[in-house]
């Protein structure tokens, strides 16, 4: 028994981290309906401006996480303006492929500034805490993981306030359905997405930020989170955000549990297993709107 | 009787003369050598390219320019002797990690840039993707950091590799953990939990040590193979801790190896012994990470070289000084060390063969008898068997200690020259945070 509920609370730590991962992706894909394939990049990038702000100025990637975020706001609105707001009316080929294109540059852009060595953070407020954990009945948490876990959670709930309480969410969320109807109320369609774009690239910047504090810092590092970040927003619904969150901390407990009593390499198969079963019963995710 | 159309006979004629005169140039002609060099320079193995892409250029630097004082082949002089002087030309392609894109640059490096060598791809999987086109258009080629034996093992007649395999260096590993006990070692090493990633390496790894260990008589508790790219592995450590192995035998990349790291360290999991295989413990970019945490401190893994011992040899340190200039300072690892050691014999070869034709390249690889004084590296020499592996390519065992840095600690000569303390049990996760960090 104790066996599975640390499996479960192992898994629901990694679940609020894959939240953050993923809520990016839900934004861009899952509201705005525009593929990203460069999703793991943004996240990639994230972690790479974590680790230079340390080695640079000594920042702390939780302080790092404010102008890595903004930066990463910025890069994202030029990537909308740049390169997808010209393709968007296009066929969904052609966003794949541009995607796919800016995946490819940004990764082996990386390669070229950073080369390809493994790059790992130490002596940060979370490594330093490394040796803390929490023990409660039989069951130890960990505590930075926690604390990262605890972050996503804060980031995720702001977001959602954002998207769901405010009218500027209300117009973005009116430009994701009907982008004709928000401009005759006076939304102004491109800049909503310019805004979504950025607000997609900082999350995953900010998750980036926070997991350089458990990762290896790499070029390639950014490919199994967006799997698994594609996977989260298509099994909690297409644009919903609690979906998403509670989509992630399913994934996190289904990999925990099965990999428990089953061989490792049932770990992912049984994410996707859970996500073609919702799929086959509810199509539109756990908490979709279709 | 028919006639043969005039015309067209004695263009096909000339353009086979040509081909055939192309092929068997006499050595003296030969403009420049050219060596194809297949390397995962993107994509997930990119890592080691770039360790290799650097070995490269160190050969091609020392082949081309004159080192008087360089004790290894080609050192001194500018360019192949044997060929007149010619010099090498590296003709480098990224393969971005991806077996069927080496496969398809093999086939263009050897029909459209007409390379007299291919060295790649540096993976023993995307390598073994190679291997038969290799061999099909019959030119030689080698790579010396693949380590799976299954790659001298199929009867190429085109491939050739002087490091060592998994078989040997998984067995150096064993050896020791057998012999400790005679030699002060603790004598409660019973059992034994394999914990791989699940490629080609990771698996021969696996293999060859459910092979071997029932028949050292130790017990093999739990195999646990894992998916290469895991973001969690908490729930393997948890399965590890109950299964509570005396040894832990790992064989995981980099990034894994640090997720493991951090996974054990919250759950508490210290085996007494953890024994690797490559992977993570042949990266120096890890290695260096570890100074900072301890983290490595007391992990025991295999290498092809006492890697403590060799920084004394004069031609280690030229060649080191050389391979710096291209790697942005980093000094030679031991897979670039093995990377280097094989492209000079490779150099040797065609120096010897004094021809680029592929017969006589295969004849003189196949002639090779090089004395260990020519080597960067601790193999007893270079001399290949019948599959074309070298037979004087060895293991050697190592542990990081303290200070961050490996000690030789078998064959038992060379870890007496090195005149290390094994450390043992495994440090606690506490012991690690409590000593001092070699990097601060």
């Amino acid at each position: 028994m104790t066996l599975l509920l640390q499996a479960i609370v192992n898994g629901l730590e990694m679940g609020f981290l894959y939240a953050l991962v993923a809520v990016g992706l839900t934004i861009i894909w899952g509201l705005m309906e525009m593929i990203n394939f460069a999703h793991g990049e943004f996240l990639m990038l994230g972690m790479f401006g974590a680790w230079w702000a340390s080695v640079a100025f000594g920042l702390d990637p939780l302080v790092a996480l404010v102008p890595v975020g903004l930066a990463m706001y910025g890069l994202g609105v030029l990537v909308y303006r740049q390169l997808m707001r010209r393709v968007q009316r296009g066929d969904p080929f052609t966003q794949i492929f541009a995607t796919v294109g800016l995946l490819f540059l940004l990764q082996n852009s990386a390669v070229a500034v950073f080369t390809s060595d493994y790059r790992y953070l130490s002596n940060t407020l979370l490594t330093r805490l490394s040796d803390a954990n929490l023990h409660i009945l039989g069951i130890t948490v960990g505590v930075p993981l926690l604390i990262g876990a605890l972050l996503a959670l804060v980031l995720f709930l702001g977001l959602y306030l954002l998207i769901d309480r405010t009218e500027f969410g209300l117009a973005l969320q009116a430009t994701a359905e009907d982008r004709e109807a928000a401009m005759l109320v006076g939304i102004r369609p491109q800049k909503m997405f310019a805004v979504a774009w950025g607000l997609g690239a900082a999350l995953v910047a900010v998750a980036g930020t926070i997991l350089a504090n458990f990762f290896a810092v790499f070029p390639q590092v950014g490919f199994p989170f967006t799997v698994l970040a594609y996977a989260i927003v298509a099994l909690g619904g297409f644009g919903s955000i609690l979906g998403t969150l509670l989509a992630a901390l399913l994934v996190g407990v289904v990999q925990s549990v099965t990999t428990v009593y089953l061989p490792p390499a049932f770990k992912d198969a049984f994410v996707f297993a859970s996500y073609i079963v919702i799929g086959l019963c509810r199509p539109q995710g756990l908490f979709g709107r279709f | 009787m028919r006639r043969l159309p005039v015309v067209p006979s004695a263009i096909a004629c000339v353009l086979l003369v040509a081909a055939l005169a192309d092929r068997t140039a006499p050595a003296a002609s030969v403009p420049e050598v050219l060596i194809g060099d297949v390397l995962p320079l993107t994509g997930n193995f990119a890592s080691l390219g770039q360790q290799y892409l650097w070995a490269g250029q160190t050969v091609e630097d020392i082949i081309n320019n004159d080192y008087a004082d360089l004790a290894v082949p080609l050192g001194p002089g500018k360019g192949f002797s044997g060929l007149g002087g010619a010099p090498a030309r590296f003709i480098i392609r990224d393969d971005q990690s991806r077996g069927d894109l080496a496969r398809t640059i093999a086939e263009q490096l050897i029909t459209v840039n007409r390379v007299h060598w291919l060295n790649g791809d540096g993976t023993s999987g995307n390598t073994s993707i190679i291997q038969p086109v290799v061999e099909s258009y019959g030119i030689p080629m080698s790579c010396h950091p693949c380590a799976s034996p299954t790659l001298t093992e199929k009867g190429y007649k085109w491939y050739w590799r002087t490091g060592p395999n998994d078989r040997t260096m998984v067995a150096s590993l064993f050896s020791f953990l057998t012999e400790w006990p005679g030699h002060g070692g603790p004598k409660d090493l019973k059992t034994v939990a394999v914990f791989t990633c699940d490629n080609l390496f990771c698996q021969d790894n696996r293999k060859i040590a459910n092979e071997l260990l029932p028949k050292l008589g130790f017990q093999i508790v739990l195999d646990l193979t894992t998916k290469t790219g895991a973001t969690t592995l908490a729930s393997e450590v948890q399965r590890l801790q109950a299964a509570n192995p005396d040894i832990l035998f790992l064989v995981q990349y980099p990034p894994e190896t640090s997720i493991f790291q951090g996974d054990a360290k919250r759950a508490g999991f210290t085996p007494k012994v953890i024994a690797t295989s490559n992977g993570a413990y042949s990266d120096q970019t890890w290695l260096e990470a570890q100074k900072k945490t301890n983290g490595g401190a007391g992990w025991i893994g295999r290498d092809p070289t006492a890697i403590d011992l060799v920084h004394d040899r004069p031609s280690w340190k030229k060649v080191n000084e050389i391979y710096r200039k291209y790697s942005r300072g980093q000094n030679m690892g031991e897979l670039a060390m093995r990377e280097i050691t094989g492209l000079l014999w490779m150099a040797d070869t065609i120096n010897r063969a004094k021809s680029v034709e592929p017969a006589a390249l295969a004849k003189a690889a196949m002639e090779t008898d090089t004395p260990p004084e020519q080597l960067i590296i601790d193999y007893k020499g270079i001399r290949f068997d019948k599959n074309h592996q070298n037979e004087l390519a060895t293991g050697v065992v190592t542990q990081i200690g303290w200070d961050g840095e490996k000690h030789t600690v078998w064959p038992w000569e060379l870890a007496k020259r090195a005149g290390f303390k094994v450390l043992h049990p495994n440090p606690g996760w506490q012991e690690r945070e409590s000593k001092p960090k070699p990097a601060s």
